[in-house]
């Protein structure tokens, strides 16, 4: 319990500092100092620039920000929609639950980096780099959610057949009354859900953008800055280059140090 | 008699899952908004009058009943499709990489298995879990495989199989560990233990053929895990397999090879699951 405090506290002070960083006064992350590419630490970019003279600490601290942000916001969405699914099959009569499940299923059987990719790839060639990000987030969620309902519509059934839910439906409770009931009953489940699907979907984006799949320049994300590592021209160049894989490894240990502790 | 009725019926799930598979991806391509895009769209020397032709022609083979039976043709008839990048059935592009790609997953999870399953049985000996043990898996987790990959690149040591392994190794063994720490602490087993008789004897003969169900998920689990660490393993180290493959085809927007690699793989995954489903069946009967 103590460490998961500690890890909550080391990621707050994080995203407090990234936040800091990315709104300091004459800080942009496309801004560019054209005569300082791949420049090292100085008084006026700590962490050196990048190969286009852009500050790589303001770039690594907006990437912080858009990965856990766009995380959150799927593994959001990841969570009620499986809620949803899961909660409904399990409730619904047995032939539309073995549907729901079936769908499950059939997503579940899909290998989720090469559908990402296969989405990702089918996008319009114009499309900007705010709606890449979101389309990425988008499609993370829309993928992620099965595994999440198979085992909301396990907890859901288990609850339906629990003897205080059988007084209660022969009591004459409606299914919409039932559910209410069901789902905080159900939140010890989807608390852990929601948590694990955070470090999966960071760690998704950052090999989707490693492979330049994922957030479109000149937004800044994981993935792009993990990509620089190819350059081994730009490795002999600075060091700064593993900042951002360090913040990330970082990142990714304190979210599993929270997530841990909250799994059933 | 009601075996073979479960077998049939699974059998029948499990086609019912490949061509609702097929049928899904078909249409998630079909609809993607970029679909119809071309990219030679783009390219100045193309007059505007053959642009809107390109476009127009690409609408009109791209009806969602025609993708759907030149995909099922192509299927049916075993060439996989028509790649748009190469201009050559896909079967002839994906066959001699299936090899490249099997033998490298193969390697990786023989030796990730060997490797998990020493560690788990020596960490799970202990009363609490160590950190000796459960800190290098935890930092292991958290490495994309991308960054992973690259790391090793520039550090010159390890390979393809390397990666691949130690990424599989950390998840099984954090599984194993937590079903061998329970396992441990059957009654019956720690009985045995007060009595004297070797670990070894007991892991032999008792744990592992209890775990068994479990070791069975954990299999169709790495399969899944490798799968999804084949694309930037294979792009990284420029390994010619299925999944740069995929990559490839990605970046140049080959659909018809894209959706060809994304069913083989689905296929292999739900074929995976239904294995280790019946081998679960067979050992409770």
């Amino acid at each position: 319990m103590r460490a998961r405090r500690l890890a909550l506290w080391a990621l707050l002070g994080l995203v407090l500092a990234a936040a800091a960083v990315v709104w300091a006064p004459n800080s942009s992350y496309s801004n560019q100092d054209r005569d300082l590419p791949l420049a090292g630490a100085s008084v006026h970019h700590p962490a050196g620039t990048d190969a286009l003279g852009r500050d790589r600490m303001v770039r690594v601290a907006a990437a912080l920000l858009l990965g856990l942000a766009g995380a959150v916001a799927a593994a959001a969405a990841t969570t009620l929609a499986a809620a949803a699914v899961g909660a409904l099959s399990a409730f619904s009569p047995a032939a539309l639950g073995a549907a729901g499940m079936m769908v499950c299923d059939v997503f579940l059987a899909l290998p989720w980096l090469f559908l990402l990719m296969m989405v990702r790839s089918a996008l319009p060639l114009t499309t900007s780099p705010g709606s890449s990000a979101a389309i990425t987030f988008f499609v993370l969620a829309a993928l992620g959610w099965p595994a999440c309902a198979r085992a909301v519509y396990r907890g859901a059934v288990n609850l339906k057949h629990a003897e205080w839910m059988l007084q209660a439906r022969a009591g004459g409770l409606r299914p919409s009354q039932m559910l209410r009931h069901v789902m905080p009953n159900l939140m010890p489940l989807l608390v852990p859900q929601f948590l694990i699907s955070i470090p999966a979907f960071i760690m998704a984006e950052a090999n989707l953008g490693a492979l330049g799949l994922g957030i479109g320049e000149p937004l800044p994300s994981w993935g792009g800055m993990l990509a620089e590592l190819d350059s081994s021209a730009m490795l002999l160049q600075t060091r700064w280059v593993y900042l951002p894989i360090a913040l990330l490894i970082l990142v990714l240990l304190l979210v599993e140090a929270i997530s841990v502790e909250a799994r059933p | 008699m009601r075996g073979a009725t479960r077998l049939l019926q699974r059998l029948a799930r499990t086609l019912l899952v490949v061509l609702l598979v097929v049928v899904g991806s078909t249409l998630l391509m079909r609809f993607a908004p970029g679909y119809l895009s071309d990219a030679r769209e783009m390219d100045a020397r193309y007059a505007g009058a053959a642009r809107i032709e390109l476009s127009a022609e690409a609408a009109r083979s791209g009806t969602l009943w025609q993708l759907l039976s030149n995909e099922m043709h192509a299927w049916t008839k075993g060439s996989l499709g028509l790649s748009r990048q190469y201009d050559v059935p896909v079967l002839q592009l994906i066959g001699p990489r299936l090899a490249v790609t099997g033998s490298l997953m193969l390697r990786s999870i023989v030796l990730a298995w060997t490797l998990a399953l020493c560690a788990s049985l020596l960490s799970s000996a202990g009363r609490n879990p160590s950190m000796l043990w459960q800190a290098p898996a935890a930092v292991l987790l958290a490495v994309p495989t991308a960054a992973m990959a690259t790391l090793s690149l520039l550090a010159g040591s390890g390979g393809p199989v390397l990666v691949m392994t130690l990424l599989l190794a950390a998840r099984d063994f954090k599984f194993l560990d937590r079903t061998l720490r329970t396992a441990w602490r059957d009654p019956c087993l720690l009985q045995a233990r007060a009595q004297g008789i070797p670990a070894l004897r007991l892991v032999r003969a008792h744990i592992l053929p209890g775990i068994r169900p479990q070791l069975l998920a954990l299999a169709t689990l790495s399969i899944v895990t490798a799968l999804g660490a084949l694309v930037p393993v294979e792009v990284i180290f420029n390994v010619p397999g299925v999944g740069q493959l995929a990559w490839n085809a990605a970046m140049n927007r080959d659909l018809p090879v894209l959706l060809a690699v994304t069913m083989i793989m689905a296929i292999a995954v739900t074929l995976a699951g239904m294995t280790s489903d019946r081998s679960i069946d067979w050992q409770a009967a």
